[in-house]
């Protein structure tokens, strides 16, 4: 009812100029010519008349002439922003796209890296191996060469020790017995000294 | 102290009669031209140089036709666009009466000060309004004056008032521009008649009018596009009323 509230109280308004508007004329007559130059309605039919030619006269240039002109503005205007939002969102596209390839391309490397890496490592590991196996070898080679040499040095080292050993024998025979030994005779008593002590 | 009325006053510049009509041309006739060609002469210069970026020009043509072009389409809607250029033309014709009438020349004349002016212009638009709405929905259109919600009992009382306050709108429309414009150059004229008269006899004070006058030239110029844009944005609403009714 807001509304019809709100009407009322326009129509109560507007009863007053409507009024004013009504009794204008009685005013004017009374005051005699010096009334309202706007309720001398002789000055009408000129003012109605030339209104409606200018007013024709400027929706005519306004609707054939001004408005295509400025609508023509805004519309280039409207549709150069199109076109550059357009082209923007297509850069930003391709942008994107560039973007996931290099990702991929990088994420291809990596892999391809790893895998590379990967097989260096086998390779050096595998190399490694060889290496430790041909060393642990020769090391066992050597040790059986070395440990061969130190059983024949001390086999010839054994040798000396019996014909010293039988030099000795004869000295000591010949000094506190005055016995004369032959050489042989004093290799074969300490040979047989020697085995009796290896026995 | 010159007559404050007397710059409402028409004077044939022109006389013609035809048919025992008195169409003169008129001091109002002729600032009616000025108005045209003003208005036309500033969108035509603004628009010369069709720039994407707008100079200082173009910028006034295309916040006129923006401002003119959204008034249209938040009051009436899109289909109201269609009477766009009806209304534009409407909001500069009314905006440079009141605009010029402000210039301050022995010769100005405000052809919006007259209500024969102002009510031919607001039945133009009540006419025209009427008709498009009898156009567009037929008799169904008579349906507006019923309101929505209402109860039965009530419509005999309540159509009638919804009648007359339809009717009444070329009337409160053309008034209220009138009296404005009117009012207004009236009151700068006393105003601006009692610097000189008191100023005749005692000079320090016709200060306080003068001061008075500077205020309400800046009032007025408010009141000048005001009016014009009430004038139009209540085209737009008596519009939407007749394309959408309610």
């Amino acid at each position: 009812m807001t509304r019809l509230d709100a009407r009322l109280a326009r129509s109560a308004i507007l009863a007053l100029p409507i009024a004013l508007a009504l009794a204008g004329p009685a005013l004017a007559a009374a005051e005699g010519g010096g009334g309202l130059p706007q309720l001398d309605t002789r000055t009408y039919p000129s003012q109605i008349f030339w209104l409606i030619v200018s007013f024709a006269l400027l929706y005519r240039l306004l609707k054939t002439k001004a408005i295509p002109r400025i609508a023509d503005i805004l519309e280039t205007r409207q549709d150069r922003i199109g076109a550059d939002l357009d082209r923007a969102a297509r850069l930003r596209a391709d942008a994107e796209a560039a973007l996931k390839k290099h990702d991929s391309i990088l994420a291809e490397a990596q892999a391809r890296a790893q895998q590379r890496l990967r097989e260096a490592q086998e390779r050096v590991a595998a190399e490694l191996a060889r290496h430790q196996a041909e060393l642990d070898a020769d090391i066992a080679r050597r040790l059986r060469d070395a440990e061969a040499r130190i059983a024949a040095a001390k086999k010839a080292a054994l040798g000396e020790v019996a014909t010293v050993a039988a030099d000795v024998v004869r000295a000591a025979a010949a000094r506190l017995a005055g016995l004369e030994v032959g050489p042989e005779e004093a290799r074969a008593a300490v040979n047989r000294v020697l085995s009796a002590g290896a026995r | 102290m010159a007559d404050p009325l007397q710059q409402f006053e028409i004077r044939p510049l022109v006389p013609i009669q035809i048919g025992g009509l008195d169409l003169s041309f008129t001091n109002s006739s002729l600032w009616m031209l000025i108005a045209v060609g003003t208005a036309y002469w500033l969108l035509i210069a603004g628009t010369r140089q069709h720039a994407l970026v707008p100079g200082r020009l173009q910028s006034v043509v295309e916040l006129a036709y923006e401002f003119v072009a959204g008034m249209v389409r938040d009051n009436a809607g899109k289909e109201g666009l269609r009477y766009f250029p009806l209304v534009f033309t409407l909001f500069l014709f009314i905006l440079m009466g009141n605009m010029l009438g402000m210039l301050p020349l022995p010769f100005g004349f405000t052809f919006t000060s007259h209500i024969i002016v102002t009510f031919t212009l607001a039945l133009g638009v009540f006419l025209g309004v009427t008709i498009l709405g009898f156009y567009l929905h037929g008799t169904h259109f008579l349906t507006f004056f019923v309101p929505h919600g209402a109860p039965k009992v009530m419509l005999p009382l309540l159509v009638p008032i919804e009648v007359l306050s339809y009717c009444v709108r070329p009337i409160s429309l053309s008034v209220r521009l009138f009296c404005n414009m009117m009012a207004g150059h009236t009151m700068m004229k006393v105003f601006a008649g009692f610097i000189v008269t008191l100023f005749s006899y005692w000079a320090v004070p016709a200060i306080a009018p003068l001061a008075v006058t500077v205020a309400l030239t800046g009032f007025e110029f408010a009141v000048a596009f005001l009016q014009a844009y009430i004038f139009t944005v209540l085209t737009c609403i008596y519009l939407h009323d007749a394309i959408h009714m309610h």
